[in-house]
């Protein structure tokens, strides 16, 4: 009357776990394919765009980056719902036709599914690997900007003008004391109007850029920082003190402010 | 990946590298200004800006420029306040 006794096999269960392993294998297979085919093409394509673009925030290059992207999270939430769909939905729907667990035929199935779910959500790890490299090559294709360079040219050009500042009340000659970064007032020796002194666009932007510079100057220190297992914390503050030594070096005018983001650094470690 | 797919993955980077380099900036374009020097006159007397007790009112007639109080900022101090 209930099936006591009856062997309980079901081939057609066997036969669509099968199926679906193989297609979502599949599946998998040409959406890598597609990352791999898109990542090849995109390289080149990101430093030709990084290297001609004459934006100092590089923004038509950070337009054509987060598209890429944007297609590559767009990958990857089509295995998510595929995997959602037709994997998770798979094995909800055969629990709830095979026996249970505790008995011989159940356990047999069950020990089916889990192999199949093993199997599944492995290669799904695999290739969410393989995106997560996809996605840091994009961001690593057009390199670093050589801030060194444009910092010491800005350095070269404050030089060269520092003197040829005339007052606008009374004509008299003014030298800038110290590299600016933003606007400031500067008092004429002669009259003591106080003057306003605007940096040109490339002193501005070298406050803009000072703790990239930093980093990049340090970038060994957070290498080793980054790569040693198991985390070790002096190592992190090792190299924040060297970032923000640098950091200070570069715009000293901001070293209180620095110092401030320095502590919050340290407490952001002390969150791990 | 077929020849068609790739010429697929390949026309859309076309179409992507376009839009980001017609793109128009936030902000407009960065235009590139050499360094400049500037000062204001007192519009009630005609003196140049100087210090004398603070910046915010004229150090020769008292006119005030701004009626703001200023706070610590990185070149512009509490101190600049006239009194």
């Amino acid at each position: 009357m209930f099936g006591f006794g009856r062997k309980y096999d079901n081939p057609a269960l066997i036969a669509e776990i099968n199926e679906t392993q193989q297609r979502w294998f599949a599946f998998l297979d040409k959406l890598e394919a597609r990352v791999g085919e898109m990542c090849a093409a995109a390289i080149p394509e990101l430093k030709t765009v990084f290297a001609q673009d004459k934006d100092p925030y590089k923004r038509a290059h950070g337009h054509l980056l987060s598209g890429l992207q944007g297609q590559l999270s767009l990958i990857r939430t089509k295995a998510n719902d595929a995997r959602e769909e037709k994997i998770n939905g798979l094995i909800y729907a055969a629990e709830g036709v095979i026996p249970p667990i505790t008995s011989a035929e159940g356990s047999k199935y069950h020990q089916l599914l889990h192999t199949f779910r093993m199997a599944c959500f492995n290669r799904h790890h695999i290739f969410e690997e393989k995106l997560h490299v996809a996605m840091e090559k994009l961001q690593a294709a057009a390199g670093e900007r050589d801030l060194e360079t444009a910092y010491r040219e800005q350095l070269e050009a404050f030089e060269a003008i520092k003197d040829k500042f005339n007052c606008q009340q009374c004509g008299g000659n003014i030298t800038i004391p110290k590299m600016f970064f933003i606007a400031t007032y500067v008092s004429c020796p002669f009259c003591q109007t106080q003057n306003t002194f605007l940096p040109s666009t490339g002193a501005q932007m070298v406050l803009h850029d000072a703790r990239a510079l930093a980093e990049q100057r340090t970038a060994h220190l957070r290498q080793l920082a980054e790569r040693t297992q198991p985390r070790n914390p002096d190592l992190h503050r090792q190299y924040y003190r060297a970032m923000i030594n640098e950091w200070n070096k570069i715009v000293p005018d901001m070293a209180g402010e620095n110092e401030k983001f320095y502590e919050r650094l340290l407490k952001d470690i002390g969150h791990y | 990946m077929s020849d068609e797919e790739k010429k697929r993955a390949q026309s859309y980077l076309e179409k992507l590298k376009q839009t980001a380099l017609q793109q128009q900036h936030y902000g407009g374009e960065i235009k590139q200004t050499p360094a400049s020097m500037d000062a204001r006159d007192c519009p009630n007397c005609g003196a140049g800006r100087a210090f004398r007790h603070g910046l915010t009112s004229c150090a020769y007639c008292g006119f005030v420029f701004m009626d703001t109080t200023l706070t610590d900022g990185i070149y512009i101090k509490k101190e600049n306040n006239s009194k």
